[in-house]
């Protein structure tokens, strides 16, 4: 059933041009920004990293703003109130949506890929072709997962668009997903620690570049699964709390 | 002087009526508290790539952060009559074209202002970069050229926005256009020769590269000529705002083309 | 009195393509000929079913489209050449809920509606005070249109028809969604305007409120005038078809536009 649902939404997704531009377009032009930026900084040997890295921000955009647009979505076309009425767990139902946001993001990494491959000759050396294979849609999934407990929390807000545009470029920064960033604040490195995204550039770049990448990938999809977990626990209470205080039809 | 009141009193009113992000939430957050993390973004990339220094970053992703209000609610300003349906009732007024819809930029390019100046104070502070003060009127000179321009761009892709159904593509592709084209955040020399070319013909670009001349300390003149490109930049999509406007208006009353109920 | 709208033999053809590679050209003739002219104070109807080329019509007359062929004159103005005259002198109310800024309040609507259609700063208050009390709406402008009900919204609507004091109004459908009550509000509103002389071309779907309301009446189908005459006119031709019982307009509507 979350399979079927995922595909669907995917499917529905896939037929916007808004999000074939957002998960197209706007990677491939923030992968040759990331090209150039290393190419003056003198680490034009990284290239690789910053097609996969560039893919990875598409990625999390699309999951941000899927996540985000997914309830203002709902709310707008009425249809959130008929979701929750289904006699499922809320969770189940979101999922699907919040996984297919991922599964579009995925249209970035390979877009970004293929740019790199074809216009910069990016050779597509992988570390470990096999492990980065496994670990990709791994962690597209998990950071899927995570979009869920961000749902749970944007149900909650009358203005989930405002913190899913606020949030798109702290994420990438703090998890280093283009490279990482050693020169950030030592405060941010707890922060970082618990994101998925952080492991998830991480086991990505480990594939690529060289490195122990399983460990990176576990913890990723371990957290994503605990997100899933506390974002289902969050839906239900909110469904609760929203039926009590009549916000769900809010717009 | 009745025109002078339609192109504000009207603009303002026409901007409470389509700017759809003016709920505080959706202001703080995505128009002042988003351009500041995009600026720590490429100003901490670029420390740790070691490209440029934080000043180039600070002061480019300050005049860029505009972009986001001026592109969009350019957009919003005319896109928005079709969700409103009110664009027959517009389009039945006697009065110039011109001062209803040029009026509409004028608050995008004020609120443009005041994004860049709070990004350019919060990312001064933020990373410590020191402005000599003689520098600041100029500053706020580049930086208000910069909204303008960027907001009559805006407005000639809300022009487009009458008869493209997905004009929210358009905008969002120019934002990450204008990310890479202004040589914002690549310096212009390291980008391509075409990318560099085109970034010329683009809002910001100019108001950037004079903005960084200004926060140097080099002096209002020179910074000038940058200032008197991004004012003709500008114009330009002005025109080719009030252009396209008249022609979509002749067009639609011969073949049906807008929506105008 | 002199004439206040005349059409000759007025034409609109929509051309739409479908698909890019091989483009289909489809044409559909909205309006096929139509001929009428209004004097200056009268209450003319336009009726017919939907997609008879009503609104078409009302649209070439208050320049928002250009006739495919034809010529319209309002208070003397051809409307392709001289829209800048025109639209000084009409107004154009449409029934339904959109066509209004959602989150601004009714009275800076009207503000805002007044800078466009050019009323002088000094009388703007007044004229929108006047009408806000006209309409009913005084004590409820300054909150949110997206909260207003939908007759609220169509008083509205009206109240912004009428700001430049027009000399010819369009109506299109304006009772559509109002509840009885305030369609009789309406009714009562609308018969003032012309007795105080405004032109009015009104299009509905009721018929008795064009029995009640129109001098003369048109009724179009097929985007051609079916019939043209004073509602006693009009309602003298369904006579005999309707047994012993005094036919009403709507008799002669059905008889006109669906001849058995």
């Amino acid at each position: 059933m979350i399979a079927v649902g995922a595909l669907l939404h995917a499917k529905h997704l896939s037929r916007s041009p808004l999000e074939i531009a957002i998960s197209l377009v706007v990677p491939v032009v923030q992968a040759t920004l990331a090209v150039y930026l290393l190419r003056s900084g003198g680490a034009g040997d990284r290239l690789l990293d910053a097609a996969v890295g560039a893919g990875m921000m598409g990625v999390w955009s699309s999951v941000l703003f899927g996540s985000g647009a997914a309830i203002q979505n709902q709310r707008w076309q009425g249809t959130l109130e008929m979701i929750m009425l289904a006699p499922r767990r809320p969770a189940l139902v979101l999922v699907p949506i919040t996984l297919a946001t991922a599964l579009t993001g995925t249209y970035a990494i390979l877009a970004t890929l293929l740019w790199g491959r074809l216009l910069y000759g990016i050779r597509l050396d992988f570390a470990h072709p096999v492990a980065f294979a496994v670990v990709a849609p791994a962690c597209i999934l998990s950071l899927g997962l995570f979009g869920l407990l961000l749902a749970a929390t944007f149900v909650l807000l009358r203005n989930a668009n405002a913190l899913a545009n606020t949030l798109e470029y702290p994420v990438w920064l703090v998890s280093g997903m283009l490279v990482p960033i050693t020169v950030l604040p030592g405060w941010t490195g707890p922060l970082a620690a618990a994101l998925p995204t952080t492991w998830a550039a991480r086991a990505l770049r480990e594939a690529t570049g060289g490195g122990p990448v399983w460990p990176s990938a576990a913890l990723c999809v371990g957290i994503g699964l605990t997100c899933a977990v506390l974002g289902a626990f969050a839906l239900t209470y909110v469904e609760r709390r929203a039926r009590a205080s009549a916000t769900l039809a809010l717009a | 002087m009745s025109g002078l009141r339609l192109l504000t009193v009207g603009g303002v009113i026409a901007y409470r009526a389509l700017f759809n992000w003016t709920t505080p939430g959706m202001f703080v957050g995505t128009l002042l508290v988003g351009p500041l993390f995009q600026l720590l973004f490429f100003a901490y990339l670029g420390r740790q790539l070691q490209v440029a220094d934080d000043r180039f970053y600070i002061v480019g992703n300050a005049v860029l952060a505009a972009s986001l209000a001026c592109v969009f609610g350019g957009t919003m300003a005319v896109g928005n009559e079709r969700r409103y349906g009110t664009l027959g009732h517009v389009l039945l007024s006697p009065r110039s074209r011109t001062a209803i819809f040029l009026g509409r930029a004028v608050p995008y390019a004020g609120n443009g202002l005041l994004i860049a100046v709070t990004t350019l104070t919060g990312g001064a502070l933020l990373l410590g970069l020191r402005v000599p003060p003689g520098a600041l009127p100029g500053l706020a000179l580049a930086l208000a050229v910069g909204s303008l321009s960027c907001a009559c761009f805006g407005l000639a892709l809300g022009a487009v926005g009458l008869r493209l159904r997905d004009i929210w593509v358009v905008s969002n592709v120019s934002v990450a256009v204008l990310l890479l084209f202004t040589g914002v955040n690549v310096p212009a020399a390291a980008l391509p020769g075409w990318m560099a070319a085109a970034g010329r013909f683009l809002p910001i670009t100019h108001a950037a590269e004079a903005a960084r001349v200004l926060a140097a300390g080099r002096g209002i003149g020179a910074a000038l000529p940058a200032i008197g490109r991004e004012v003709a930049v500008g114009a330009a999509y002005a025109v080719l705002a009030a252009a396209l406007l008249t022609v979509f208006e002749a067009e639609s009353r011969r073949r049906a083309s807008l929506d105008t109920l | 009195m002199g004439i206040a709208v005349e059409a000759e033999d007025l034409r609109r053809t929509y051309r739409s393509r479908t698909g890019w590679a091989r483009a289909r050209r489809t044409e559909v003739d909205a309006v096929r000929g139509i001929s009428f002219s209004i004097e200056r104070g009268e209450l003319f109807g336009l009726l017919g079913p939907n997609g008879a080329g009503k609104t078409t019509t009302i649209k070439m007359l208050n320049t928002l489209l250009i006739p495919t062929s034809g010529r319209a004159r309002v208070c003397g103005y051809d409307v392709v050449a001289d829209t800048r005259e025109v639209r000084r002198r009409i107004g154009y109310v449409f029934g339904g809920d959109r066509g209004l800024y959602d989150r601004l309040s009714g009275l800076d609507n009207l503000r805002y509606f007044a800078e466009l259609y050019g009323v002088p700063p000094r009388e703007q208050k007044r004229r929108i005070g006047e009408l806000l009390d006209l309409v009913r709406l005084t004590g409820r402008e300054r909150e949110r249109v997206e909260g207003y009900s939908r007759g609220m919204r169509q008083r509205l609507h009206i109240a912004r028809g009428l700001l430049h004091r027009p000399e010819v109004l369009f109506l299109d459908e304006p009772s559509i969604g109002v509840d009885p009550v305030a369609a009789r509000e309406l009714r009562g509103a609308v018969a003032d305007l012309a007795a105080a002389g405004t032109t009015v071309l009104l299009t509905t779907h009721y018929m008795a409120e064009a029995d009640e309301l129109c001098d003369r009446i048109a009724v179009i189908a097929d985007g051609a005038i079916q019939a043209l005459g004073t509602p006693a006119e009009l309602r003298a031709r369904a006579a005999g078809r309707v047994g012993t019982r005094e036919p009403t307009l709507e008799d002669a509507y059905v008889a006109i536009v669906q001849p058995s």
